[in-house]
């Protein structure tokens, strides 16, 4: 690609970012609290995701071809909500119905919603999930990719480990888990609480490919995901190093702000950094 | 599955787990979205011979059961119908959560065929007992929920489930022997219990291994007088509450048996029926609320009264 189309398909992917950011605030505000946290951490990931690498069509949810994504870190769905409503899954009008009576948008991932592949929330659940809709593609001769989203301290659940030890095993190209390592878990750092290093020596002796990236550089993300299958025989871990609460300061790498209210203030201050009209 | 009663029982050699494995493999042959998962019990299910027909049909994931179940609601979202093997109190227990959220919650098709359930494994100790998992199956909205009395009821049930629209638990037997109370040419629908014995004074309604002692007992009341209803209630969720009621009705008296603890099983779910809809004298013949001892099976149960006498037992104490 030549050099300014690349920058252009770059800016256009940093702009979407911005824009779920605003969504998740948007989310959040309408729920009246949540998981801005590990929402905003993920913000660069979804949009390279939904905008670059996914081939879905949000007019077509259960096109049976189509890439699958799991975000088994399922407290993030007010970022989930926010890029399928980017993407055109959903109205946007979905944003404020978070938490609602019979929403199909509350705080963790309904299947029922279009575009959402899976019911997620208790945590160490998604890499089987996915694990198991790479196998099903290639039991059914279909090229589909699926990725996984895992948070950090998710990793402390022993059943990721079960899922990474069964992936390599079956030599399942097709998958990818992406790592938002925002480093900040519900109580304090996860070093602080379960330390996870050596991470990238973990995945490898488990038989992934480990690939490294700042999850907020987007040209770092977008070489990562263009190059996927990294082997032929081996899936493939992104490990995204990110910031919790990315892009509003005053909640960046904070356990105050993996959880908490949302009333009108705060709200009214992220906007401001964000360059949103609250 | 159009080879005869005979034919088929040959296969399963007396065991149900073998009957699961065999429904699975016949399955397999007619449709290409069939697929197992062995928890490492690829020869307890009898999954050996359609693994090394079919090594893509059979995938085995090792001794992980959190992980197996995962996989397979990950294969049922791509269209695949997965049938999961493994030992009852590991693929139950262990996998709790996956089962409640990934499978049962998002409504998957997957069928669970649950081996040596109940105290099959009596020597193996508390850790190895069954003795909750219907209470925990139960539990679970969305969830069918089978005890095939032997190996045949296994075999058609299993094949029954495959049209399910939703998740299925079969629990299965061990190495103990299963004698036969399904006769040949039994059509077996689920939701909807058989009548094995008629009977106007009592009713035994059983399922799993005590459907065998509960004819025992029908015929032991029989000499001394006495007429026991003995219904065979495979279908524990959703229950033949049309089969229950009448027999409330018509004999006024109802005895349960199970090999299960009595919180949540077969028993609380006529009870829950009966006290709403019915309300009559009942006895429940289950295990107690506690660890069993460490034995072989039938000693196990026979110190637990789960056994022909004890049936009868109750069905005089009700009468009396």
């Amino acid at each position: 690609m030549p050099t300014s189309n690349r920058q252009a398909v770059l800016r256009r992917l940093e702009a979407e970012a911005l824009a779920i950011r605003r969504n998740i605030w948007r989310a959040l505000r309408a729920g009246g609290s949540g998981h801005m946290g590990g929402s905003l951490s993920a913000a660069d990931l979804l949009a390279a995701l939904y905008f670059r690498f996914l081939r879905v069509r949000p007019d077509e949810p259960d096109w049976p071809d189509r890439d699958r994504f799991v975000l088994s870190k399922g407290h993030a769905n007010a970022a989930l909500g926010a890029v399928l409503v980017r993407a055109g899954f959903c109205d946007e009008s979905l944003l404020d119905r978070f938490y609602g009576y019979e929403s199909p948008f509350g705080m963790h991932p309904d299947i029922t919603l279009a575009g959402v592949e899976m019911s997620t929330g208790g945590l160490g659940h998604g890499l089987s999930v996915g694990l198991g809709m790479a196998l099903g593609a290639r039991l059914q001769g279909r090229d589909f990719r699926t990725v996984v989203m895992i948070g950090d301290g998710e990793l402390q659940e022993g059943s990721n480990w079960e899922a990474a030890m069964a992936a390599a095993h079956h030599g399942t190209s097709a998958l990818t888990a992406i790592v938002d390592y925002n480093k900040v878990q519900q109580s304090g750092h996860v070093d602080a609480m379960l330390g996870i290093e050596p991470l990238a020596d973990k995945w490898a002796a488990f038989g992934w490919e480990v690939r490294e990236v700042d999850g907020h550089d987007m040209e770092r993300i977008v070489t990562a995901l263009d190059a996927l299958p990294c082997s032929d025989s081996r899936p493939t871990v992104i490990i995204a190093h990110t910031v919790k609460g990315k892009g509003t300061s005053f909640a960046e790498d904070s356990y105050l702000w993996h959880s908490t209210m949302v009333p009108d203030d705060v709200y009214r201050r992220a906007m401001a950094e964000l360059g949103g009209e609250p | 599955m159009s080879a005869g009663h005979d034919d088929l029982s040959a296969r399963f050699q007396g065991q149900s787990r073998l009957a699961f494995g065999a429904a699975v493999t016949d399955l397999a042959g007619q449709d290409p979205r069939v697929v197992a998962l062995s928890a490492d019990t690829v020869d307890l299910i009898g999954l050996r011979q359609l693994m090394q027909d079919s090594p893509d049909r059979v995938l085995e994931t090792g001794i992980a059961e959190q992980n197996t179940m995962g996989i397979a609601s990950g294969l049922a979202t791509v269209g695949m119908r997965p049938h999961v093997c493994g030992y009852a109190p590991f693929i139950t227990a262990r996998s709790m959560e996956q089962l409640r959220n990934d499978v049962a919650y998002a409504r998957q098709p997957v069928v669970i065929g649950a081996a040596c359930s109940g105290i099959a494994l009596g020597v193996s100790g508390g850790t190895h007992h069954a003795v909750e998992d219907l209470a925990l199956m139960r539990a679970m909205p969305n969830m069918t929920v089978l005890v095939p009395a032997d190996p045949m009821e296994a075999y058609l049930l299993t094949i029954a489930a495959a049209d399910r629209d939703g998740p299925v638990y079969v629990r299965l037997g061990g190495r103990v022997p299963e004698p036969p109370v399904t006769p040949p040419g039994a059509r077996l629908e689920i939701g909807r219990a058989q009548v094995l014995e008629n009977g106007s004074d009592v009713t035994v309604i059983a399922c799993g291994c005590l459907v065998t002692e509960a004819l025992a007992a029908a015929r032991d009341c029989a000499a001394s007088g006495l007429s026991v209803r003995v219904i065979n209630m495979h279908s524990i969720k959703p229950l033949d509450s049309d089969a229950v009621l009448a027999a409330a009705a018509e004999t006024g008296r109802i005895v349960t048996a199970e090999e299960h603890r009595l919180p949540g099983g077969l028993g609380s779910a006529v009870a829950e029926l009966l006290a709403r809809r019915h309300p009559v004298p009942m006895r429940f013949v289950a295990l107690p609320d506690s660890f069993a001892v460490v034995g072989p099976t039938d000693q196990v149960r026979a110190r637990y009264g789960l056994t022909a006498a004890a049936i009868a037992g109750a069905c005089r104490e009700l009468v009396d």
